[in-house]
């Protein structure tokens, strides 16, 4: 990383160094050197460690194959300080400085004629192995260790490279391509959203029109009809009666079905507590060692089952209550059906008698005006809390007026809350991250799968990520779309083009998909490269769980070289 | 599951725990134990041990039926020939030829035969057509023939009291006593009583019998009592275990004995358990086994730790030590063996020469079938024993030197590219290493010698990309072959004849990896012949000159078999039943891969690279085991370093654990601890299970990946030290590490210490970290007069029989040099140990407290059988005061390639000496004197820097670049 990271500092200070850096310091370069470090190398009798001036050396001790300079500038050219790093066992004799132990220099310096210059590191240098992918001039094994001999292959490799990536460059010319169009469907799809939203607010409206309107009219319906209701009297005693016969016939036809379910229930539970025991057996004495897949999946599957919240366990409390429900009704429990079937109306709504029955007693003439202003004074009295309304639910008869003023104000409350929140949906999704130019949208709910053995895989772009098994067997989910995110990588891409490269890439964080067992929840992390179409390159499991997904798709494709992964062409601009 | 490993203190969260146990902790880690068997479950040590008792109960060892009659003691030749008689209660008599051979190097070997056995004299039951002899195979297997010869000027007097004293060995001063009746043997060096057998007189051969049918008395269901004169035969015949009927058709064969030893307190040995590397006792007495330790070679994945249990090797080698003396006790026997180990102390007033209390150990060998053959082995020291041990069974190969690198395994690797990628990504993240591995599934179906054509389409090209760096792959082959028509090894395994047989005498089939399945009988010579003509590169395909073998499920291992390996009645080359040889089994079949490996091309001749998981007295000698199927937990990583200890003491020190543990996955914390002390394995592999996660040491990032990084660098940095060790293993027998007690045989208080250990000859002394969140830890330093120094900053501690706390923190390996060695390293780290071939050595040089030092290193091409013909180095460094810094060559003789290697290696040089402890007296002084032999020169100065050290740690001086020869004699001054 601390080398990495100083060679990409390096191959920046190079750009603005070489074009300062007279062309004819090169010749005198101790071998290994970088042309931006010829600067420190151009004493003839002593040198001073590149980090430490204070420190030096004589000349003749420059590249003698040993390690003089505590941060291994003296050995430009050879293996000698390739010690320094602090990934090897500190001694003090060997690294005297503890802390901070960084090698001054990137690595030793291929020159490349005929492709491109290059370090490599330097424990590759003088060990025996010729390293032409970055050293195509073999220039790292100078001292022939044990007769090796490395041929200097730049024209061949440097041809092949540029072949490559004239290739390469017409890939991302298509990929571009590709992208623009993705763009633009997208700009499309965000163009229609936008136009939606307008759409849905001039509909709102008018849907709060609507429901104003269809409460007024329920409203007046509703006021003329009670005032009816009063005319035409209250139900017929016995019709109740009727009723709760029918009520008592179902209501034990439930309560026999109900006892039935439950011992049926019973038994059932049994059974399933037998195969738990039994699937606990088997988890515990099977033999992992033996990974015989039918029983791991077994294993598994039971182990996703354990984990699971059950839904409908019974408590005790819960079967009480069953028990209480389950016994016959009469006096002490349930209802009284007695009661129910012997009596009438009379009892109820005996107030309201009362004030219809006195205006019965006045002449004729007075009756109407006596019954308008009962009613008015009964509306009021309802209005005010006073009186109970029986007009609508101690009733079973409404009239068809109100009910269908009420279905009319209901669809129209409906209609806008749904309206409202197709509203909201559209705004948010607005609003929501769809990547640099909104491009995802263009890809969303896009599908794309990948055979990868025992498992087909499935990205659902801003949807779901899956693991389909092919021997059977449920999909699992492996995560749903939460988030943008952006990783940097460093890997690297085969001759198609395949791969994530170097560099800061785009993620698509997906979480909370299926829980695993003495585990998280199933998550998925997809890395985005640059690729004409949308491809699954490969899947990984890094972590229990947590997978890793490698995609090529055009939506994140750059006009520059964004993917190129070589440490021979992050040289290329030198 | 960590849960059941966990302790909880204190009453209530015991019964918490074990209720929580009950209801929620599937023993998902933890061996099964139902398919091993106790003791209680052996029929043969069921009865040796109620003998042992009877025997014990009576109080009178003197009442063993077993006598010699000196009417048939004969000497020839330095052998010792007799007849045993065993007179039953019935007074039956069995006769049982002795020999006892007396060995030029001191050793004695007792055999016991059985007469009628051996004339073949008996019926066999249910119509086997086994063997009737007792088996007499082993020694073919484990002994090399060296060693053997033996001593025709022992001394042999005979008197009338009935014993018969032999004095042989060098200068006659070992001596045996025979006494005839009872029989027994005690053996003596130097005067002092050191080893008795038959001393409690608990041995037992048990004689061949016919089964008589007894009568069944009618409407009596119930067996009538037993007589005094009868014997129980409740386990003589057929024998069930776990619904596996052993047909038994030979009935009771076993044999047993006791062999005491006095004065011991401590045996080591008998690998392999996961138990202290000190013994523990096995019958009574508080935290005492209540099982014999067990050897019968099975999987036991998940093993338990403290246990006696059987694992998956057996060699049945005793090292006991006491201050001044060792002796060993190899019980040369192929069958299931348990052995029993007490201890007794004496108390002052007995007649030991008037010395206080001590204490003997008695052991009590059982054996289910066999001959009795038994070495007794007498030394001063545990590296005499180790090379007598060796000098029988041979040494340890010396392997090639990548497989002292770093290996990385995972069951497994999915693909050639999955391959590649990690190859490549150790070198992006710069992390040395030397081998990658591939588990089972790299066949196409668990068909050895057929890739997986779907997920390695290419492994031509795979290998090739490893070879670059020198890097090698691991395959894994296994001896069961899948039972399946058209599969043309299995046909020719059938059509040669050349499976293991059922009892019947057909094919045995089992159950392994691939279900049904055959077994290679590697004990028949056509057999391996066969095996051999499998591997040529233009046979197997996809495998060339770096691919390399690994040899698992040897024991054998059969899924659902009794004790999960074969029926002991099934049938082997020549008809000996599987019980008489099953712990050898796995050696034969390393054997035969290892033969195999030798002939894959013609004018190819490099030394094979083989791990095995099953072994015996000998695997030694054909490569690298380990301790199989462990767990992710900090308690394995514990019990990891007295099993590999264990190794090296019972003469097969090329071992290791898997790094990270098999099953489950390890914290970070544990795995980073875990590589620090792997990386001072012998073999250091890491190694997982399919269903961990992924954890290749670049996969944890910060901290943990650059830590682990250096630990492996460590290794890399050392490695010219360890292969110098592997080459003293392998010409002297001495363990790789080697335990406080044999690197101190004097300093009784580190007889037990089994969590410390010292790399070969060179003074390191390691202590790894093996409990989490510990930042230091003590270490036992033995009173020697030395001081020890800090690998890393050469803190000074001084050695007075005394535990030191050092420090710890995570990034920090706890390793010391002590004082007096010179320790040569390599400090380029490179990708892989083959590219550092050519890399120049820096020597560290640790005074000692008398200004001398001492080291040596050996070299050699580490691939070809060259170096047995001279192609190697070997030097020794001898520091002295006045003389200065010399190499000498301690090759006695040179071969007919030993100028041309000299050539090769000629621009090898010394870059860099380190002097550690370096005197006050060089403060100042600029430059040393150089001289090396044939230079043209006469001297040249190098120049010397002295640094003052201070703040508890010591002075140190650096002589930059002497450029002197790795293969030159030379000599350094520094006044």
């Amino acid at each position: 990383m601390t080398v990495s990271a100083a060679l990409l500092l390096l191959s920046l200070t190079a750009v603005v160094r070489c074009a300062a850096d007279p062309r004819s310091s090169e010749s005198t370069r101790p071998r290994g050197v970088g042309p931006e470090f010829a600067k420190f190398y151009k004493s003839p009798t002593e040198f001073s460690c590149i980090s430490s001036p204070l420190h030096k050396i004589p000349i003749s001790q420059l590249n003698d194959d040993y390690c003089d300079c505590p941060d291994g500038s003296d050995e430009p050219g050879t293996s000698a300080c390739s010690h320094i790093s602090l990934l090897s066992p500190n001694t003090s004799s060997v690294n005297p400085l503890t802390d901070n132990i960084t090698l001054a220099l990137p690595g030793f310096y291929c020159k490349n004629k005929g492709h491109i210059p290059s370090y490599v590191p330097f424990n590759s240098v003088n060990d025996g192995k010729c390293d032409h992918t970055h050293c195509c001039d073999g220039s790292d094994e100078w001292q022939h260790v044990g007769g090796t001999t490395c041929p200097d292959k730049c024209k061949e490799i440097g041809k092949e490279w540029r072949k490559k990536d004239d290739v390469r460059k017409k890939a991302l010319g298509l990929a571009m391509k590709r992208k623009k169009e993705l763009v633009a469907e997208a700009a499309n799809l965000r163009h229609l959203a936008m136009s939606r939203v307008d759409e849905l607010e001039i509909k709102l409206k008018s849907a709060e029109e609507k429901l104003k309107e269809t409460e007024k009219v329920l409203e007046e319906t509703e006021k003329s009809e009670k005032s009816k209701m009063v005319r035409g009297g209250v139900g017929k005693a016995g019709r109740a009666g009727i009723l709760a016969g029918l009520a008592k016939a179902r209501i034990e036809e439930l309560r026999t079905n109900l006892v039935e379910v439950r011992k049926q229930r019973d038994a059932l539970s049994g059974q399933l507590k037998e195969l738990e025991t039994t699937l606990s057996a088997l988890k515990e004495e099977y033999n992992p060692n033996f990974n015989d897949e039918g029983a791991k999946r077994a294993v598994r599957a039971w182990e996703d089952y354990a984990a699971r919240d059950k839904q409908g366990v019974w408590e005790a409390a819960k079967d009480r209550d069953l028990d209480e429900i389950s016994k016959p009704d009469d006096e002490s429990n349930g209802i009284n059906w007695v009661e129910w079937e012997s009596g009438d109306d009379s009892t109820t709504g005996e107030a309201e008698s009362i004030l219809y029955g006195l205006s019965a007693y006045a002449p004729p003439s007075l009756r109407v005006w006596l019954d308008s202003k009962i009613t008015s004074f009964r509306t009021l009295l309802i209005e005010s809390g006073i009186l109970a309304d029986n007009s609508g639910s101690s009733s079973s008869v409404e009239s068809p007026a109100v009910t269908t003023a009420r279905s009319k104000r209901d669809s129209a409350k409906t209609s806008l809350t749904n309206t409202q929140s197709d509203l909201n949906n559209a705004k948010s999704d607005l609003e929501r991250d769809y990547g640099a130019d909104d491009v995802f949208r263009a890809l969303k709910d896009k599908c794309i799968t990948k055979d990868s053995g025992e498992y087909i895989y499935e990205l659902c772009f801003l949807g779901s990520t899956k693991q389909k098994p092919k021997k059977g067997g449920g999909d699992t989910n492996m995560g749903n779309f939460v988030s943008i995110a952006s990783e940097y990588v460093d890997s690297d891409v085969d001759a198609e083009g395949k791969g994530l490269g170097v560099g800061e890439r785009v993620v698509l964080k997906y979480e909370n998909g299926q829980h695993c067992w003495n585990g998280p929840t199933r998550s998925t992390v997809v890395l985005l490269a640059c690729s004409a179409q949308e491809e699954i390159w490969r899947i990984s499991e890094s972590e229990k769980c947590v997978y890793r997904m490698e995609v090529g798709t055009a939506a994140v494709c750059e006009p520059d070289d964004g993917k190129e992964t070589k440490r021979t062409a992050e040289k290329d601009e030198l | 599951m960590a849960c059941f490993r966990t302790r909880p203190a204190g009453w209530f969260s015991i019964i918490l725990f074990i209720s929580l146990f009950t209801l929620f902790c599937h023993p998902a880690g933890s061996v099964k134990h139902k398919d091993f068997k106790t003791c209680e479950q052996s029929g043969f040590c069921t009865r040796n041990r109620r003998l042992a008792d009877s025997v014990t109960a009576q109080g009178d060892p003197y009442l063993s039926p077993y006598h010699i009659d000196p009417r048939t003691l004969k000497v020839t030749n330095g052998q010792l020939e007799a007849i045993v008689t065993k007179t039953t209660l019935t007074k039956e008599t069995f006769t049982f030829p002795l020999l006892i051979s007396f060995l030029d190097s001191g050793v004695a070997r007792v055999t016991l035969n059985e007469d009628k056995r051996q004339r073949g004299q008996i019926d066999l039951r249910h119509g086997s057509t086994a063997r009737k002899e007792r088996y007499n195979g082993a020694a073919a297997w484990a002994l090399t023939g060296d060693g053997l010869k033996t001593n025709a000027n022992i001394k042999v007097a005979t008197d009338e009291q009935g014993f018969s004293k032999v004095a042989y060995g060098p200068d006659n001063r070992y001596e045996a006593t025979i006494r005839h009746n009872p029989f027994g043997i005690e053996f003596r060096k130097d005067g002092q009583k050191r080893v008795k057998l038959n001393d409690r007189g608990f041995l037992n051969m048990e004689h061949w019998r016919p089964k008589i049918e007894k009568p069944q008395v009618e409407g009596q269901d119930a067996q009538a009592p037993l007589t005094s004169l009868e014997e129980d035969e409740g386990t003589w015949w057929d024998e069930t275990f776990n619904g596996n009927t052993d047909s038994k058709p030979r009935g009771p064969e076993s044999m047993a004995m006791d062999i005491t030893l006095f004065g011991y307190e401590h045996v080591y040995g008998l690998a392999e358990h996961a138990s202290p590397l000190s013994l523990k006792q096995t019958r009574g007495g508080e935290g005492s086994y209540d099982q014999p330790y067990r050897m019968f070679n099975s999987d036991v994945f998940e093993y338990d730790l403290d246990s006696p249990m059987t694992l998956y090797g057996s060699i049945p080698f005793m090292q006991a030590h006491q201050k001044g003396c060792t002796t060993g006790i190899f019980w040369l026997n192929g069958a299931e063996t348990w052995v029993d180990v007490t201890k007794s102390k004496s108390t002052a007033n007995s007649l030991t020469m008037g010395l206080g209390g001590h204490v003997d150990t008695q052991t009590h060998w059982m054996s289910e079938s066999g001959l009795l053959d038994v070495f007794v082995m007498m030394a001063s020291e545990p590296a005499d024993l180790s090379r007598l041990y060796g000098e029988l069974t041979g040494y340890s190969q010396l392997p090639q030197s990548f497989a002292i690198g770093y290996h990385q395994s995972r069951w497994n690797y999915v693909s050639d590219e999955d391959v590649k990628d990690v190859d490549r990504k150790f070198d992006k993240h710069d992390i040395p290493y030397d081998v990658i591995w591939l588990d089972l599934e790299w066949t196409n179906g668990k068909r050895w010698f057929q890739w997986d054509e779907h997920s390695f389409p290419d492994p031509i090209s795979m290998n090739k990309q490893l070879d670059e760096s020198h890097r090698k792959l691991v395959i894994l082959t296994d001896p069961h072959i899948k039972s399946e028509g058209g599969y043309n090894i299995d046909d020719e395994l059938k059509s040669q004849n050349l499976a293991v047989k059922n009892k019947n005498g057909n094919d045995y089939d089992g159950w392994c990896w691939p279900g049904s399945s055959h077994w290679i009988d590697s004990f028949s010579p056509a057999a391996r012949t066969w095996w051999k003509s499998l591997f040529p590169y233009d046979k197997f395909k996809g495998t060339m000159s770096n691919v390399w073998l690994w040899n698992d499920m040897n024991e054998p291992s059969v899924f659902g078999g009794p004790d999960m390996t074969m029926p002991r009645d099934n049938l082997h080359h020549d008809k000996w039943e599987h019980r008489d040889l099953h712990n050898i089994y796995g050696l034969t079949f390393h054997n035969a891969t290892y033969h195999a490996l030798l002939e894959r091309k013609k004018g190819e001749i490099l030394r094979p690279f083989v791990l095995t998981r099953s072994f015996y007295a000998g695997s030694q000698r054909l490569g690298a085991m380990w301790t199989g199927d462990n767990l992710a937990e900090w308690s394995h990583l514990q019990a990891s370093i007295p099993m590999t200890l264990n190794q090296g003491v019972s003469g097969f020190p090329f071992a290791g654990a898997d790094v990270g543990g098999f099953f489950g996955n390890p914290s970070k914390e544990l795995q980073t601890r875990w590589y620090q002390a792997g990386a001072f394995y012998p073999f250091f592999r890491a190694h997982a299970h399919i269903d961990t996660r992924r954890r290749e040491p670049y996969l944890l990032g910060e901290p943990y990946t650059p830590i682990m990084a250096q630990a492996i660098k460590l290794r890399y940095q050392l490695l010219p030290a360890w292969y110098t060790a592997f080459h003293e293993a392998s010409v002297d027998g001495s363990p790789i590490v080697r335990a406080q007690y044999y690197v101190h045989p004097s300093d009784e208080k580190g007889f037990a210490v089994d969590d410390q250990f010292y790399v070969g000859s060179t003074g390191l002394l390691v202590k790894p970290v093996t409990a989490e969140g510990s930042t230091n830890v003590d270490i036992y330093l033995a009173p020697d007069g030395e001081n020890y120094y800090d690998y890393f900053d050469y803190t000074i501690h001084a050695g007075v029989g005394k535990t030191v706390q050092i420090d710890a923190p995570l990034e920090k390996i706890p390793l010391l040099m002590q004082g007096g060695h010179i320790i040569p390293r390599k400090d380029r780290p490179r990708r892989s140990s083959g590219l550092m071939k050519w890399d120049p050595y820096t020597l560290i040089v640790v005074l000692g407290k008398d200004g001398k030092a001492k080291g040596s290193l050996y070299v050699d091409d580490g691939e070809t059988f060259d170096f047995q013909q001279g192609a190697f180095i070997h030097r020794q460094f001898v520091f002295e005061p006045e003389d200065g810094l010399r190499s000498v060559d301690l090759a006695a003789r040179k071969g007919p390639k030993t100028a041309d290697y000299l050539k090769v290696m000629k621009d090898v040089r010394v870059e860099r000496i380190i002097v550690v402890n370096a005197p006050g007296s060089w403060e100042g002084q600029q430059s040393v004197r150089v001289v090396e032999e044939g230079a043209k020169s006469g001297s040249t100065n190098a120049p010397l820097s002295w640094h003052a050290g201070g703040d508890g740690k010591a002075a140190w001086a650096v002589i930059r670049d002497p450029r002197v020869g790795i293969g030159r004699d030379w000599r350094i001054v520094f006044s």
